[in-house]
């Protein structure tokens, strides 16, 4: 088969649909990137218009261009809009476009959830720029610090809007993680192991993680937010046992490790252009791996410092000031390892490289403002101004959007296929990076000399007046500037030459492909030996298009791809991605129902849009599968590998086991927030604990016996090839029984009378939630046994609902527990 | 601490500039361990601990030293916001209110018990103390001293709403008569 | 997957008991609680070090550590980042005031 040939049959195969169609449709991730890339960089104009407005009301003393309400819904909306619509969202797009290319596999591990994640981030972005632009948008900044949040503050619907909005988008930014883990994990080409992998792909990873374990402690916290907003449930109200520095918490566990979530990305950004731009490979692999995974987890330490001024005894802040100090030591690590790479090679100035060295002059001086607020004195003073205010754009423009254009500029010959005509670029990048610096360096020093964030205007005569304008003057060349970038990006992808494959000259293996990328992105999968494969074989991209790699016959009519074991890049199992669907777009907009429910108070649609939901995924896993087995496959080079669905641990199983680490941290931060209400919130004991009768315990360990018992038994007798009826009705009765158990909680305790009996409710409420999923999966499971999908030699979906079973155990023995405990003990 | 910044970031620049300017290096895995040693054990690691350490026990000390400790001289009041009010009460002068309007002594330690009526506030008085904040159901102590009398500006620091710009109020320190005439009710 | 726990344990530790230690802080400083005082913040911070220590010289065993070469040594500078941040971070209940 000819080269040629074979590209139009893996494209035929490969290929989203035609037409208008295809938007809604896709599956494919290069399509689903680039359309992420896109709706980030839209939110992004609309977060720097709000900027703007901010700076031009600030341009002057007692400006009357806007007043405080409406200022206060744009610089809520401008930081909301930054961090939660474009800054995680691009680095979503850019993993969801470029990771598969870099690991050398045709697709991330779940096809569909990558649209269905796309999706409820347009949808719940899109509830939120309506509120903007209705005028009815958040305004409690982009923390919303209860109580001024709550009910009794902000009794309108735009803190809703903000609540529900983010968490609809929220679904995508988990939805991504769990996809990039799995991707990293397991799909990667052959003879990839570990430390053979590109840097950028163990960043992806780290990001990865930390946004599985970074998002629950918010999600919770706008659930438990929007409960007592609609509900009356007091978590943050001291009146009645609730405490509004448990938001702080819940914000903070999440809001830190935000940080690092996007600076981590542009730092694997960094890792993978810069030594490309010095002619060499970078200084210490193994040592920058280290220092990512370290970042990755002290972040997780750091979030009090937010919250130096609440009166958290010293001993407690200076826990937090020193993981703060501590912090700096894996990004110096990093700093000085790229320095070496640059001073090991010879670099070259253009201009990726020129936005690589922005990013160091910035970002260090962000650090190092960072430092200084990690001290505890120097905070209680500089906390809530301008310098606070100068200090995050430096870390967060200079230590992500810089390296995100030294990104674009990169891989935007890799997107389009052509090469840089009109020299725009060059011109924005002085524009920006003088812009920006006029700008933040005099909001610092305003910062300095006392001017508050978020005040909506300041009077004459304290000195701030020349600083200002200075700082507002420089805010709008720099917005010049990446409008100019635009324009550069619009002009050169429409009209400018078509370019070589690899124009850097680059080693890793997104260039062994030709570009624009075709759908399939390789005709045949390599086997690698090292971390830079086009310097070792730099005629590896001929030998794949001809099929000289696995995979490499596309006759079986199907979208393959190869899966490997973790560690070792030893082949493991063939996967069949699904086709085209709408699937995820409508099962996004039915979910979407769930949150307009909650902000119109129309509770009947919120039953409605779940059940709605329930039965789209029922649809959703059905497709998948087969009803008789097929033995080893072959996958060329005289290798043959069995299906992932004829093992017993398939892509769902891996998916099932990341999301439950997810799901774990969500409750973990709930038996924080009830740890933390009972030892310090004001107002407690409260007037009485639950008293549970003899029924409630003796039911949950029934339940949890007979449920983790009954699967199995099914297991077992389904690989003895007899049928699985009797262990699955017997893990159904055990789901009823703790069911029945987790609605004791509810009935034995009134929702909005202490925040006591609301905790015991959410987690009596949690723990319902999973009794019935588990066993809803066990008839599901049922259904698929009798159907003829699951049998001794297809035992994966057993393994996936055995999974969620123990971990509904779990969650029910320690929930219910601590639930129980107080009123045993009174 | 500005200029020990100053001087890491234009070592750090220094550094930048040099690698561009220098000629191409001897290029082997022996010559890349060496950098390692250099560039990721000595400078990433030891440097940046080193610094850090000495920034972090400075920090520490300093902190401790501004806490409110307790002692004979110290003098207690209260101060209670809302939106966008602050109203202040005295422990030597008990159903005295005063708004807008801290009365102190000056030259003597004074603890502020800070609280809150509605949302979370934040009490700052820039050339007396650092920041702290008001928060409903807790009481906060935070320790100010003023060295002479007269009118010292604070405001609320933490964001708490459509009249947050106003949201201000005086802290007025009174040399030891004032101080005694204040507490025995009149009006200054 | 155990190369994966073998990098992301030490770390993942150092997370728990600097979690545990400040929330033993806040008991011990809660007037809800009775005062256990210093000692046991001193104890916690001497247990997570000693734990960090074990967990060190555990990947360095041949029973635990890893077959990969990239492995163990990324693993074994975690685990001393970690035994370096315990001591690090949990320095403030020596020299520190306790509940001011």
């Amino acid at each position: 088969m000819s080269a040629l040939r074979r590209h139009r049959a893996l494209t035929r195969i490969w290929a989203s649909d035609p037409g208008w169609k295809g938007w809604f449709t896709t599956v494919n991730h290069t399509d689903l990137g680039r359309m992420f890339l896109l709706v980030a960089v839209t939110f992004f104009v609309i977060g720097g218009i709000l900027a703007m407005l901010i700076r031009a009301q600030l341009a002057t003393p007692r400006s009357a261009f806007m007043g405080p309400d409406i200022y206060n819904q744009v610089f809520t909306m401008h930081g909301t809009i930054m961090m939660f619509l474009f800054a995680i969202p691009l680095f979503e797009g850019l993993a969801v476009y470029l990771l598969p290319k870099l690991l050398g596999t045709r697709d991330l591990a779940f096809p569909r959830l990558t649209a269905y994640g796309f999706w409820c981030y347009v949808f719940g972005g899109s509830l939120l720029i309506f509120s903007l632009v209705a005028g009815i948008a958040p305004d409690s900044g982009w923390f919303m610090y209860p109580p001024l949040s709550s009910e009794i503050a902000s009794p309108g619907i735009n803190t809703d809007f903000w609540l529900l909005g983010i968490t609809f988008v929220e679904i995508s930014a988990i939805c991504a993680a769990v996809e990039i883990t799995v991707t990293v994990l397991r799909y990667r080409t052959p003879g990839m192991s570990l430390p053979q992998m590109p840097i950028f792909a163990w960043y992806a990873l780290v990001t990865a993680v930390m946004i599985l374990t970074g998002f629950p402690p918010l999600i919770l916290g706008s659930i438990l937010l929007e409960l007592e907003r609609a509900f009356g449930m007091p978590f943050f109200q001291a009146d009645h046992g609730g405490d509004s520095l448990l938001w702080q918490h819940l914000f903070w566990l999440f809001g830190h490790p935000e940080v690092y979530i996007i600076f981590l990305p542009a730092a694997g950004v960094v890792s993978t252009i810069l030594p490309v731009m010095a002619r060499t490979t970078l200084l210490g692999y193994g040592w920058v791996v280290a220092a990512a995974v370290t970042l990755g987890v002290l972040s997780f330490g750091l979030w009090v410092h937010h919250m130096f001024t609440t009166g958290i005894p010293h001993m407690g802040l200076a826990f937090f000031s020193a993981a703060s100090t501590l912090v700096a030591v894996p990004t110096g690590v990093q700093v000085f390892a790229w320095i070496g790479t640059i001073w090991k090679g010879s670099p070259q100035l253009r201009l990726p490289m020129m936005w690589i060295l922005a990013f160091f002059v910035t970002f260090v001086i962000g650090g190092l403002t960072g430092v200084m607020v990690a001290v505890v004195p120097f905070d209680w003073q500089a906390h809530d101004t301008h310098f606070i205010v100068a200090h995050l754009h430096y870390v967060l423009v200079g230590g992500f959007v810089f390296p995100m254009l030294a990104a674009l500029y990169y891989w935007m010959p890799h997107v389009t296929g052509r090469k840089r005509f009109f020299k725009l670029g060059e011109t924005a990048f002085w524009l920006i990076a003088l812009g920006f610096h006029v700008t933040f360096l005099a909001v610092h020093w305003v910062g300095l000399l006392g001017q508050r964030r978020r005040i909506h205007t300041y009077d004459e005569g304290q000195g701030w007046e020349v600083i200002n304008l200075i700082a507002s003057i420089g805010g709008f060349v720099t917005a010049i500037g990446f409008a100019l970038v635009i324009v550069d990006v619009a002009v050169n992808a429409a009209v400018a030459i078509r370019g070589s494959r690899d124009p850097w000259r680059a080693g890793t293996l997104e260039w062994a492909m030709p570009t624009p990328p075709p759908a399939y992105n390789f005709a045949s999968l390599p086997l690698i030996g090292s971390r830079n494969p086009l310097y070792e074989d730099p005629d590896l991209p001929v030998r794949l298009a001809r099929g000289e790699g696995y995979l490499g016959d596309p006759s079986r009519d199907r979208r393959e791809t190869l899966t490997l074991e973790i560690a070792s890049g030893k082949p493991a199992y063939l996967v069949i991605f699904p086709k085209n669907t709408a699937l995820p777009v409508v099962m996004a907009f039915v979910t979407g129902g769930i949150f307009v429910g909650m902000l119109l108070k129309l509770y009947w649609l919120v039953p409605l849009a779940a059940s709605g939901v329930a039965a789209l995924v029922a649809r959703w896993v059905w497709v998948l599968g087969s009803r008789h087995d097929e033995g080893p496959q072959e996958v060329g080079q005289g290798l043959a590998l069995p299906l992932a669905t004829e093992v017993a641990d398939p892509p769902g199983w891996w998916g099932s086991l990341v999301l439950l680490l997810g799901n774990a941290t969500f409750f973990g931060s709930l038996l924080f927030g009830y740890a933390f209400l009972w030892t310090v919130a004001p107002n407690w004991p409260p007037p009485g604990y639950l008293q549970p009768d003899l029924l409630g315990p003796v039911l949950l360990l029934a339940g949890i016996a007979l449920s983790m018992a009954g699967i199995r038994l099914a297991d077992r007798r389904l690989r003895r090839g007899t049928g699985p009826w009797l262990g699955l009705l017997l893990g159904l009765a055990g789901a009823g029984a703790v069911g029945v158990a987790a609605a004791s909680l509810l009935l034995g305790t009134s929702h909005d009378a202490h925040a006591y009996d609301a905790t015991v409710w959410v987690i009596g409420g949690y723990v319902l939630f999973h009794a019935g999923l588990t066993g809803a999966m066990t008839i599901f499971l049922a259904l698929r046994a009798a159907a003829g999908y699951v049998s001794g030699s297809r035992i994966g979906e057993v393994q996936i609902v055995r999974l969620w079973i123990d971990y509904t155990a779990a969650v029910a023995l320690l929930g219910l527990g601590v639930s129980w405990l107080p009123g045993v003990l009174t | 601490m500005l200029a020990g910044a100053t001087a890491i970031f234009l070592f750090v620049m220094a550094l930048l500039v040099l690698a561009f300017l220098r000629g191409p290096a001897p290029a082997s895995d022996e010559a890349d361990e060496g950098r390692e040693k250099v560039w990721i054990v000595g400078l990433g690691l030891g440097f940046s601990l080193t610094v850090l350490a000495a920034l972090l026990a400075y920090g520490l000390i300093v902190g401790e030293r501004l806490l409110p400790r307790p002692g004979p001289e110290v003098v207690t009041v209260r101060a209670e916001g809302r939106q966008w009010k602050w109203s202040f009460g005295y422990a030597d002068a008990p159903g005295r209110v005063t708004e807008g309007i801290l009365h102190i002594p000056a030259g003597r330690p004074v603890d502020v018990e800070i609280t809150s009526a509605d949302v979370i506030h934040s009490f700052w008085v820039p050339r007396l103390a650092g920041k702290l904040d008001a928060i409903p159901g807790y009481v906060n102590v935070l320790r100010i001293e003023a060295w002479t009398p007269g009118d010292y500006a604070g405001v609320s620091s933490e964001y708490n709403g459509p009249g947050y710009k106003d949201h201000v109020f005086t802290v007025r320190a009174h040399d030891e008569d004032g101080w005694i005439a204040f507490l025995s009710g009149e009006e200054p | 997957m155990r190369d994966i726990l073998r990098i992301s344990v030490p770390l993942t530790i150092w997370l728990a008991s600097f979690s545990a230690v400040y929330g033993l802080e806040g008991l011990v400083c809660s007037d809800r609680w009775a005062q256990a005082g210093r000692g046991a913040l001193l104890m916690a911070w001497a247990a997570a070090i000693v734990l960090q220590i074990v967990l060190l010289l555990a990947l360095r065993s041949t029973r635990f550590a890893s077959p990969s070469g990239f492995v163990r040594g990324v693993s074994l500078a975690l685990a001393g980042v970690a035994l370096v941040a315990t001591a690090w971070t949990l320095l403030p209940v020596a020299v520190t005031s306790l509940c001011l």
